[in-house]
């Protein structure tokens, strides 16, 4: 009897034992959760205060993406007819684009640079200087909206 | 505690995601792009768009479509296929393992691969602000174990310790949470930028098995983009004679153009193709305009789509499940957003395939969730509902002046200054109500009681503070307290979430068709508040002044005063408006008056707005109690 008593005594402190630390472990689990839940929160909320300020600059980048084409056509328009006042009229587009803090990435003449240009053709010249723009690249605040098109010179071998 | 990136590396491109606040976020690259080229100069460790950019420059030193050497021998048939068509040198390297060759330097898939996943990882390190070296990398279905292990050393260079390699089908399956929702039997078609994949998965014991995968290695996007061009070229060369494929730089705006109308037929039924001096014809510039119609680009791409049917015939064979068994059907790949596609994938399975997550985002969503379910953040995460309908307190007039609006995320709480709407006014009555409808009657009222006790004072000097908490469960308390008193009363309402979907929704769509009648109704009755305060506030400003206000102005402005009481309850909200602006401005005279005759200094009444502003209360204490200010 006394062995059972003994028995039973130890199978109730295992189970007390078992309980608390499953508590523990409940509550540590809800702890690491609320943890996680407010670190998550508290990024978030920094990423936010430093993404406003470009948001901002950069609220006008999808529409001024989409005008793009429309002033490649405008180039191409000079290119062929040498219209004067389709030149005026291109001048005054980048004007007010670069109001808008746009800019115009210089190509013809520069070292080929991926990150501001992309190269579409190779053409007999200096080696890895750039003979020709195909398709003007802006950039918006110093970030690059659209690579310039380019061909780059090719020694002939 | 860094957290553990799922990147999905692509043949074409690469993207990658992250777990946060218990959902997936994909994280942009520096270039401000969802996805990444898998394009990479090994030489100058240059990847992504600016790599792409030099392709034409450096053929032989741009690296692309890697993935297919991937784990690969040498004399592989699909190496040595492959070599036909990509334009830089694969050699036999260690155990005659396919390497790639850049200016006399062997590179292995494994090495090239690591330097796109050091890209993702510095992405996502400057995204997160925090060091990230802990993924989980996606593969195809196919992949065989050596293919998977060159995935994982890839990694491993790239400085990541890779959790776990899961297929990129059963991630697609995860991003839809497929899993939980105990679809048995699923099919992913995955139509990319150069392949594309079919998968029969099966789910067994929580963990999706692959039963069987199909497809083609060469069929995607770029494809599709190939037979639009040449239909253009074609046309093109009809009308004008001239071959736009043999001028490079025609070809290359043909391209874009090409491009360009592929994604606009997918929202729009057509697209404008405009490009004017296209090339130089026998009789000057020429211009390619053109526009091109859905059902014209359905037709022209018609062939390449059926061609993705035959191998998902085949994958249903070999899986042994007919059509009908299928449970799911998910989406993947770019390519997958065109119309057409989705036609056709409808029709074949005869039901709706899972389409709503991103196609180019949906493998690295998934490897997302199956980090985070890793890290022990997805299954701790808690899952909070939000409440589906607005709910709110009827203000004066009969609108309803929401509170805590819908789709917040509970427990929430908020409160809101109120003030009594007539002079000494010793009660108010709460009505707490749910509903989107700016009229009080028009929602449902979850309950009601009344605040008394209120000492008497002029309208809109007490101030009530109603306060609404609802906790995690959806129970709300709301609370009304006089502020001068301390005076409380609140009540409890359990049932404030506890509509069935249809009930929402179809307090929803009343909400909807009857917007424009409800704001106008609205509108009126806030004229109308609005009136009822200005003939408060001149009766007062003519009682506070005194003898100081000429008779004959007097007159004026009670006789305004009462024109504008005979319309209150039956004159348009246009008629009261009109009025109110006249009384307005007759009363401005005599503050106007008041100041010629006491000097700019003595500013005791007559002001306009006359108010009995309460100088130390953070609610205004407007006379429209309906505006009271939020105190948090």
């Amino acid at each position: 009897m006394v062995g059972m008593n003994k028995k039973h005594e130890e199978t109730d402190k295992e189970n007390t034992k078992d309980n608390e630390e499953e508590l523990l472990k409940v509550k540590e689990d809800l702890e690491n959760q609320l943890k996680r839940s407010v670190a998550d929160y508290q990024n978030l909320e920094k990423r936010i205060a430093g993404e406003k300020s470009s948001w901002i600059r950069t609220a006008n980048k999808d529409l001024i993406l989409r005008l793009l084409p429309g002033i490649d056509n405008l180039f191409l328009a000079e290119k062929h007819t040498q219209d004067e006042g389709v030149k005026i009229s291109i001048a005054h587009f980048i004007d007010i684009l670069k109001g808008e803090g746009v800019e115009k990435i210089e190509a013809v003449g520069h070292d080929f640079d991926p990150v501001l240009m992309e190269a579409v053709g190779t053409a007999a010249g200096e080696e890895g200087k750039v003979l020709e723009e195909t398709k003007a690249g802006y950039k918006l605040f110093d970030e690059v909206l659209r690579p310039a098109q380019v061909i780059v010179g090719k020694r002939e071998n | 505690m860094g957290k553990i990136i799922g990147i999905d590396l692509g043949t074409t491109n690469s993207c990658v995601a992250v777990m946060e606040g218990g959902s997936p976020k994909v994280i942009h690259s520096a270039e401000g792009r969802n996805v990444i080229p898998s394009v990479v100069d090994p030489v100058t460790h240059v990847v992504g768009d600016v790599a792409k950019r030099q392709i034409v420059l450096k053929p032989k030193e741009t690296i692309f479509s890697i993935k297919r050497l991937m784990g690969k021998k040498f004399s592989d048939e699909s190496v040595q296929n492959d070599m036909k068509w990509l334009p830089y040198t694969i050699k036999s390297g260690r155990d005659g393992m396919a390497v790639v060759e850049v200016e006399g330097k062997q590179y292995t898939p494994q090495e090239v691969s690591a330097m796109i996943l050091q890209k993702i990882k510095n992405d996502a390190e400057s995204y997160l602000g925090s060091k990230v070296t802990q993924a989980v990398i996606t593969v195809p279905a196919y992949f065989d174990d050596s293919q998977r292990q060159a995935t994982k050393q890839a990694g491993e260079i790239a400085g990541l310790e890779v959790m776990r390699i899961i297929n990129e089908p059963t991630a697609a399956a995860l991003a839809y949470g497929l899993d939980k929702k105990n679809a048995h039997t699923i099919a992913v078609y995955d139509l990319g930028g150069g392949t594309f994949d079919i998968s029969i998965l099966e789910l067994g014991e929580g963990v999706y098995e692959v039963k069987s995968t199909n497809g083609d290695t060469h069929l995607g996007g770029d494809d599709f983009d190939q037979i639009i061009l040449n239909y253009i070229a074609d046309q093109f060369q009809k009308e004008n004679g001239v071959d736009l494929r043999k001028d490079p730089q025609a070809l290359q705006r043909l391209r874009e153009s090409a491009e360009k109308a592929k994604i606009e037929l997918s929202s729009a039924q057509e697209a404008q193709i405009n490009q004017p001096f296209i090339t130089q014809g026998p009789n000057g510039p020429l211009h390619l305009t053109m526009t091109l119609g859905r059902p014209q680009l359905e037709q022209i791409v018609d062939e390449l789509v059926q061609k993705t049917i035959k191998p998902v015939e085949q994958a249903l064979k070999d899986a042994k499940v007919t059509v009908k068994e299928i449970d799911e059907v998910v989406l993947v790949g770019g390519m997958t957003r065109m119309p057409k596609v989705i036609d056709v994938v409808t029709k074949f399975f005869g039901k709706e395939p899972n389409k709503s997550v991103n196609p180019d985002e949906v493998v690295a969503v998934g490897a997302a969730i199956q980090g985070g379910v890793l890290g022990g953040e997805v299954k701790d995460v808690l899952l909070l509902d939000v409440t589906p309908l607005t709910l709110g307190i009827e203000t004066l007039g009969g609108v309803s002046t929401p509170l805590i609006e819908k789709n917040t995320t509970i427990p929430a709480s908020k409160s809101q200054v109120f003030s009594t709407a007539a002079d000494n006014q010793t009660q108010v009555e709460i009505n707490v109500l749910q509903g989107e409808r700016p009229m009080a009657a028009d929602n449902k009222s979850l309950g009601r009681f009344v605040l008394d006790g209120i000492p008497p004072a002029p309208r809109g000097v007490p101030q009530v503070e109603v306060e609404f908490d609802i906790d995690a469960n959806g129970i709300l308390n709301v609370k009304a307290t006089d502020k001068a008193t301390g005076k409380a009363q609140s009540i409890k309402i359990t049932g404030s979430t506890g509509l069935t979907k249809e009930e929402v929704e179809k307090m929803t769509k009343e909400a909807e068709a009857h917007a424009a009648e409800d704001q106008e109704k609205k509108a009126k009755i806030e004229a109308r508040n609005q009136a009822d305060s200005l003939i408060f506030t001149a009766e007062k400003s003519l009682k506070d002044a005194g003898d100081k206000v000429p008779a004959e102005l007097k007159t004026e402005i009670e006789g305004k005063i009462s024109d504008l009481k005979g319309i209150l309850d039956s004159g348009s909200k246009e008629d009261i408006e009109v009025k109110t602006k006249e009384l307005s401005e007759s009363l401005q005279k005599v503050g106007a008056n008041m100041y010629q005759q006491q000097g700019p200094q003595d500013q005791q009444a007559g002001e306009q707005p006359a108010q009995e502003a309460n100088p130390n209360a953070d609610g205004q204490a407007k006379e429209e109690p309906v505006e009271g200010e939020v105190v948090e």
